[in-house]
């Protein structure tokens, strides 16, 4: 019959991927011929079998072995990398920029706090020595000077009369006061020594 | 912005959950392609996995102008092709008319003898057709999926594969046709 319909307009037809106009010439030829009904009929069948096939079954960790077969973090560290190089870039040139600018070593200048530290320690440690010595050397002299006080008191009191008394504690404060310059003189000593 | 797309972006940042996210989206559709087009499920398996991996590994090549699915099946049937030359398989120009052997796969007029699907019924049809899917040249086979299980429009396919639009719907027709008498033999 004129104008029937070739398989593959058929399935465009089924498709519906044929202009509307033709569209409608289509099935007026199909209303009149039995041949072409026929054929479009199994295409029909046959179209409605292609586009309903079973989804394949997925395994249920599939996705998670997809995943572990990424590298863990690969861009992440590649970043890493990048940032760590970037810093010592940065740092050398600055030790390059420092030393073009001031001709100094910045390791040097690094250092110099350090040292300055360690000498003032240096320095400090002999003079707590000497206040520690000179703390003892008090004490044993005050020590002295109030078990001969305390003595002298309790003998004075025994036999002497109270104006008597006064004049002796006079005395023994002056003695006190010559002992101390005494003692000043021995550390001058001891210094020199 | 497509939620694809989003995705992406996220996974370039390092993201790795928002890969995860692709995979699920995309693990049903594209081992439908290559179980068909395959043929076999453990292979299909194995090759969902590496497209995966280039995908990941060529994420920063996409553009957000294209649509990810095609992006991925383009990957998909580059992989498909060189799985065909390593196994030497016949490969159809895609260009050339294809000949099965049994004459013309372009007939002008329908065929007025018996029909070879009527009495089928649909469960059955269907397993012939996955039967005689194994028969149609592999890159016959690939474009009769993308059209028919993936529900690629032809537009989509021809960016896929690089074919003009009329090629491609003449070379699905063709595998349709094909099977039609595949499924007609006994």
């Amino acid at each position: 019959m004129k104008g029937c319909l070739s398989p593959d307009r058929i399935f465009l037809y089924l498709e519906g991927q044929v202009a509307p106009g033709e569209r409608r010439a289509c099935e007026e030829h199909l209303g009149r011929c039995p041949d072409c009904r026929a054929a479009f009929e199994e295409r029909r069948l046959l179209h409605e079998a292609f586009s309903s096939l079973p989804p394949l079954e997925v395994p249920p960790n599939f996705a998670r072995s997809v995943m572990a077969g990424i590298p863990e973090n690969a861009g992440t560290v590649w970043r890493r990398i990048a940032a760590v190089a970037a810093a010592a870039l940065a740092l050398a040139s600055g030790l390059l920029g420092f030393h073009l600018l001031t001709g100094k070593n910045l390791a040097g200048v690094l250092l110099s706090p350090s040292r300055a530290l360690g000498a003032g320690l240096g320095d400090l440690l002999p003079l707590l020595a000497k206040v520690l010595k000179s703390a003892g050397l008090a004490l044993e002299l005050l020590y002295g000077l109030l078990s001969s006080l305390a003595g002298g008191l309790g003998a004075l009191s025994s036999v002497a009369r109270p104006e008597f008394a006064a004049l002796m504690l006079g005395l023994g404060l002056v003695l006190t006061g010559l002992l101390l310059f005494g003692a000043k003189k021995l550390l001058s000593v001891g210094e020199r020594s | 912005m497509t939620e694809d797309t989003k995705l992406v972006e996220r996974a370039l940042k390092g993201d790795r959950k928002a890969f995860e996210m692709i995979v699920l989206r995309y693990q049903q559709p594209l081992l439908n392609y290559l179980g068909r087009t395959t043929g076999e499920r453990e292979t299909a398996l194995d090759f969902a996995q590496d497209i995966f991996l280039k995908a990941y590994s060529s994420l920063g090549s996409y553009r957000p102008t294209w649509k990810f699915s095609t992006w991925l099946f383009t990957i998909a049937s580059n992989h498909m092709i060189d799985h065909w030359r390593k196994k030497k398989l016949p490969l159809v120009s895609l260009d050339q008319p294809v000949d099965a052997g049994d004459g013309s796969l372009t007939p002008q007029v329908p065929d007025p003898g018996p029909s070879v699907v009527r009495k089928l019924e649909l469960t059955e049809m269907r397993s012939r057709i996955e039967r005689a899917l194994e028969s149609v040249p592999g890159p016959l086979r690939e474009l009769f999926v993308l059209r028919h299980v993936n529900e690629f429009s032809y537009e989509e396919i021809a960016d896929i594969k690089g074919l003009p639009v009329g090629t491609v719907k003449n070379r699905v027709f063709q595998a349709k046709e094909m099977l039609r008498r595949r499924m007609g033999e006994p």
